[in-house]
């Protein structure tokens, strides 16, 4: 195997050369805890300072709104039972399409008392605003919807979801992890009240993310400890990691126009490659309104998992729309939500594009993809999928 | 990678696989609670295999595990089918990773399902 292609970016991206090369004093050098008061936490304090203002100024907000935590999965679990345990109980709204760091938290706070309405979406994955609006009852304490979903990434129409939320005075925290760094987020339009982000997304590292509480929501701690991030979320600060965030947010400021641009027409290549070479395919997720680099490609009768072992046999990384754990199919229950047939979602295959992508490597992964295709379904039995 | 050198070239160049017109036998297995799924074909010459055919759906392991099998399977006699082990299935593509082995069932069950088929119908060279 020669040439690889990583079209996996929505699981994970690699650091950047610039962000890595910042980190690196933070583990010997400027090695300190940045609540000591002599030098040593002094100058790992100013990298946690400088990291803060430099998310802030992406985001448009103030520096202490930037509370830091150890992924996205953290911001969520934060974000949403920082509102829900701060009111101590009432009704939650989300939707069926969330990341399960926000589906299995809502569960929880259902077991702790909590009621949750999980909204569904339309065929291309979009909450209407609407729906939103109609679920709000006087109870309603919070709304959790995410910005953009991993596996379609559709987009998700956000202003008209807070002007729902703002118009009857709901908290909205919203799972920005797929969509910070790489399309614009306005939180003021929007009236977000708390915005998760994570690091390695954006060509951060791991172990790193965010949550943005605006000044004056009201959000319980779910980390009980020291009196780190303003006493919101204590433990000492992961500082290598939170400066590597700080520099890939600023790179993103930088890069993040051109190359949603760039990656647009790729992925869109790719859809358009695929589909004038493979009979019976389907693009899942809104035609336009989606995250640049994003295309989950159905193949009819084939099984997800299978396409994926091909390709990851020509050096491609994808991902499975489908998963087959322990001898039980899981079809994406974000495809299902989106009332895809089992024929199809079973064979759903997300691609997701990012910065090293060229146009020479999709050109390669629609050559690759046909012949794969072709000979699972040869194999297949009829009516069986 | 988890998987063997051996099933992933199974995977990569299934043999057997596809139809066979007026089969001696015939047997499908489906995994429960799963959607994988496998079909032989078997044809019967003095009680024995003479050559398989499969289709599957399923996972990689599924169609690798299939392909193997059919060449294992050719050659032996109907009756000892009767009793085919996923373990051997599994043995064809060098072991399975314990998320997977149902695969070695699948295939295993529709095998013995074809054998089956094959010595009810007692047919042309069937003993």
């Amino acid at each position: 195997m020669s040439r690889r292609v990583y079209l996996d970016h929505n699981a994970s991206t690699p650091v950047h050369p610039e962000v890595l090369a910042e980190m690196l004093p933070y583990f010997a050098e400027s090695f300190g805890n940045p609540s000591s008061v002599h030098a040593f936490g002094r100058d790992a304090r100013a990298g946690v300072d400088l990291a803060r203002e430099r998310v802030a100024r992406f985001l448009k907000v103030a520096p202490e709104e930037i509370v830091f935590t150890s992924g996205g999965t953290e911001s969520d679990n934060f974000g949403v039972k920082g509102l829900a345990l701060a009111r101590g109980r009432g009704h939650l709204i989300t939707s069926k399409i969330e990341h399960h760091a926000v589906l299995r938290t809502c569960e929880w706070l259902e077991s702790q008392g909590f009621a949750v309405t999980y909204l569904g979406v339309d065929e291309y994955g979009m909450v209407d605003p609407d729906d939103v609006r109609r679920a709000i009852r006087p109870d309603t304490i919070g709304i959790s919807i995410m910005h953009a979903n991993s596996e379609v990434g559709t987009i998700q129409p956000l202003i008209a979801i807070g002007a729902a939320a703002h118009e009857r005075g709901v908290p909205l925290h919203v799972d920005a992890v797929q969509t910070f760094g790489k399309i614009d987020i306005d939180v003021a339009a929007a009236h977000v009240d708390a915005l998760s982000f994570s690091g390695h997304k954006i060509y951060g590292p791991k172990g790193v993310a965010g949550l943005w509480i605006r000044r004056g929501t009201k959000l319980v701690s779910v980390q009980h400890g020291g009196e780190h991030e303003r006493r919101r979320r204590a433990g000492t600060e992961n500082v290598p990691g939170i400066v590597g965030l700080g520099k890939a947010v600023e790179i993103r400021a930088r890069d993040m126009a051109g190359e949603a641009q760039r990656v647009t027409a790729l992925r869109d290549q790719l859809w358009e490659g695929v589909r004038a070479r493979v009979p019976d395919v389907r693009l899942n997720g809104h035609p336009t309104e989606r995250l640049p680099g994003t295309v989950s490609i159905s193949y009819r009768g084939v099984e997800s998992e299978s396409v994926v072992l091909g390709l990851d046999l020509k050096g491609i990384g994808v991902s499975a729309g489908s998963a087959c754990t322990s001898g039980s199919v899981e079809p994406s229950y974000v495809l299902r939500a989106m009332g895809l047939p089992l024929e199809w979602a079973m064979g759903a295959v997300r691609h997701s594009l990012g910065r090293s992508t060229s146009a020479e490597d999709i050109a390669y992964v629609v050559e690759s993809v046909e012949p794969i295709v072709r000979k699972l379904r040869a194999a297949v039995p009829v009516g069986a999928a | 990678m988890r998987y063997s050198a051996a099933l992933l070239e199974h995977f990569l160049n299934p043999r057997n696989a596809g139809l066979m017109r007026e089969p001696d036998g015939v047997g499908a297995d489906e995994y429960d609670g799963c959607g994988d799924l496998a079909r032989f074909f078997l044809r019967v010459r003095e009680g024995r295999v003479s050559e398989v055919r499969f289709q599957t759906y399923g996972c990689g392991p599924t169609i690798a595990a299939a392909s193997a099998a059919s060449e294992r399977v050719t050659g032996r006699t109907v009756a000892s089918l009767l009793d085919l082990k996923p373990q051997e299935v599994e043995d064809a593509v060098d072991g399975l990773p314990d998320d997977r082995k149902h695969a070695a069932d699948v295939v295993a069950g529709a095998l013995r399902a074809a054998a089956l088929d094959a010595l009810r119908r007692g047919g042309q060279g069937v003993a």
